[in-house]
């Protein structure tokens, strides 16, 4: 596969805190390639890197050939950039904001396309103030896609977004893939980067802890765990069972993360058979990416 | 250019739209004439009338508030929202967005002054400049200094509290100490001396002489001084440019 994006070595600090440590990747073209982590983990230092606005203490960026922060301006021609909770003046119309944008392009803009797409036509009198939080979304993503950018740069684009804005937010994104676009997304909402993207970096404390495509994050085991109802089961016993490396109570309502799902199943039936505990809702539950970034984060604590 | 001629007629309009703004910008000063000729009307100063004092003063005057609170105090609030840093991903250059600004700044501020010397003719027998080329120059020449002097200092201010505050600062220190209101013949002679650090000082000078009593030529010191300031200003507010508050 083509990279559009390729990043190596890459680190910043601020001050004392190291934002961003020894981070490596690429980036396919026509990809939906998500960047996720807590709230803190340098995400958007990352991003932000990449867009050329900040500049690296140490590694190489290389962004459709061009190296961001030196060559900033004829990267703005290729790339867009959709800020995280930036705003654009209050009092100005959808249609200004639009007709604004495009001037600052030499080539012609797709202004008229994206006011189809995105459904913008009713609100084009509307000044931005007055605009919902979906509605602001949808009008800084055209702002940012106008000039048809090879590559576009999402930061958190569902953050404060309600479950119907957030899907067709989604939808939005998927179009401007399917339009040739290459997508860079940070969020902290994993269901996001299950459902949208075709390859997920984790980051945390500013380090790479997992890199692939959702499914394969996902058979790694490591999110694997057994779900069952019981009263007579104990945290002390269940983490001590071969297998085990993390335990979730809830009440009567356990989840237990294992390695190898069959040998701690096998144990749990056992003990509970000698016992006569009562099991209730044995399942074996795939996890998700939260389950997994949950793993991550206890094993950076305890490690 | 089409892209500084958008963002300045974009900006003017939305200063329209916000009816504060219209109010302190035009209306104010308006007011502040009429209070005046209610106290100093009738009173000649230095040989000249009230009108002739104190309506080119103002002027100067709308000159520092467009600079700052027009232009400094709402650029600040765009590099506190992210607006600028909104340009910053798109091909725009900051000096094009420092230029329309300025052409919008320009705008208001003319519409303010023609407004205040109507007022002036309609209600004190204010009579047009006697050399109005020279006083256009003047004015041009004011704005030069003082619209990138405002957009460096407000710049230094880390959100739009503290670009208010300097703002209030400078307008009030000029507008008390460089005899826009005040003569400052009745100041103390230590206050005389820090008027004639104060740019505005020479913008009164140069607009109430041109108004009244001699062309531009007459006034070489005063237009010197604030190309000088202009100079280094537009040097400073363009070199120290920032795109957002980090």
């Amino acid at each position: 596969m083509e990279h559009v994006i390729d990043v190596k070595g890459l680190s910043k600090s601020f001050g004392s805190v190291q934002a961003v440590n020894d981070l490596s990747f690429s980036v396919g073209k026509g990809e939906i390639f998500g960047i996720i982590g807590p709230n803190g983990a340098g995400k958007t230092t990352t991003l932000e890197m990449l867009e050329g606005i900040l500049k690296p203490d140490k590694g190489t960026i290389d962004v459709l050939g061009l190296d961001p922060s030196r060559q900033l301006r004829k990267l703005n021609h290729h790339i867009g950039v959709q800020f995280q909770a930036t705003s654009i003046q209050k009092k100005m119309k959808v249609k200004e904001a639009l007709d604004l944008f495009s001037s600052f392009y030499k080539q012609a803009t797709q202004k008229e396309h994206l006011i189809e797409i995105l459904g913008l036509r009713e609100k084009l009198n509307v000044a931005f103030e007055d605009l919902s939080g979906g509605w602001k979304q949808r009008v800084t993503l055209a702002l940012a896609t106008l000039h048809k950018p090879e590559i576009l740069f999402l930061d958190e684009p569902s953050m404060g977004l309600d479950p119907h804005a957030r899907r067709e937010m989604w939808s939005m994104i998927r179009l401007m893939r399917e339009q040739g676009c290459t997508i860079v997304i940070t969020t902290h909402y994993m269901e996001e980067a299950e459902k949208l993207c075709d390859r997920v970096a984790m980051i945390y404390s500013g380090q790479l802890k997992a890199l692939n495509t959702p499914p394969e994050l996902l058979n790694e085991m490591k999110a694997h765990y057994l779900a069952f109802e019981s009263s007579g089961l104990e945290y002390d016993y269940l983490i001590t069972i071969p297998g085990v490396v993390r335990v979730e109570q809830e009440g009567e309502v356990f989840k237990v993360f294992s390695e190898d799902q069959q040998i701690t199943g096998y144990h749990i039936f056992s003990y509970c058979h000698e016992k006569g505990i009562p099991l209730h809702n044995f399942k074996f539950e795939k996890g998700s990416l939260d389950d997994l970034f949950v793993h991550y984060l206890e094993k950076e604590q305890t490690g | 250019m089409t892209s500084i001629m958008r963002l300045a007629s974009i900006e003017t309009k939305m200063f329209f739209r916000d009816r504060l703004s219209v109010f302190w910008t035009f209306l104010f000063p308006v007011a502040m004439i009429w209070l005046f000729g209610s106290m100093f009307v009738g009173n000649e100063m230095n040989g000249l009338s009230f009108a002739q004092m104190f309506v080119p003063s103002w002027i100067g005057v709308n000159i520092v508030t467009t600079s700052f609170f027009t232009l400094g105090t709402v650029l600040t609030g765009y590099r506190e929202t992210g607006v600028l840093r909104r340009y910053q991903s798109t091909p725009l250059q900051s000096w094009k967005i420092l230029a329309a600004h300025t052409l919008q700044g320009t705008v208001i501020f003319f519409i303010s002054a023609l407004l205040l010397m109507v007022f002036g003719m309609w209600m004190y027998d204010l009579t047009l400049p006697a050399y109005i080329g020279s006083t256009l120059i003047a004015l041009l020449v004011s704005i030069a200094a003082f619209f990138p002097f405002a957009l460096f200092l407000t710049s230094l201010a880390k959100n739009t509290q503290s670009a208010a505050a300097i703002s209030s600062l400078f307008l009030n220190l000029m507008l008390f100490l460089s005899g826009a209101t005040f003569p400052l013949e009745i100041m103390p002679t230590v206050l005389q001396y820090v008027a004639k650090i104060l740019p505005l000082y020479y913008v009164i000078i140069m607009l109430r002489g041109t108004w009244s009593e001699a062309p531009i030529s007459a006034y070489g010191l005063e237009v010197g001084i604030l190309l000088g300031i202009a100079a280094v200003s537009i040097i400073l507010a363009t070199r120290f440019f920032r795109w957002s508050g980090k």
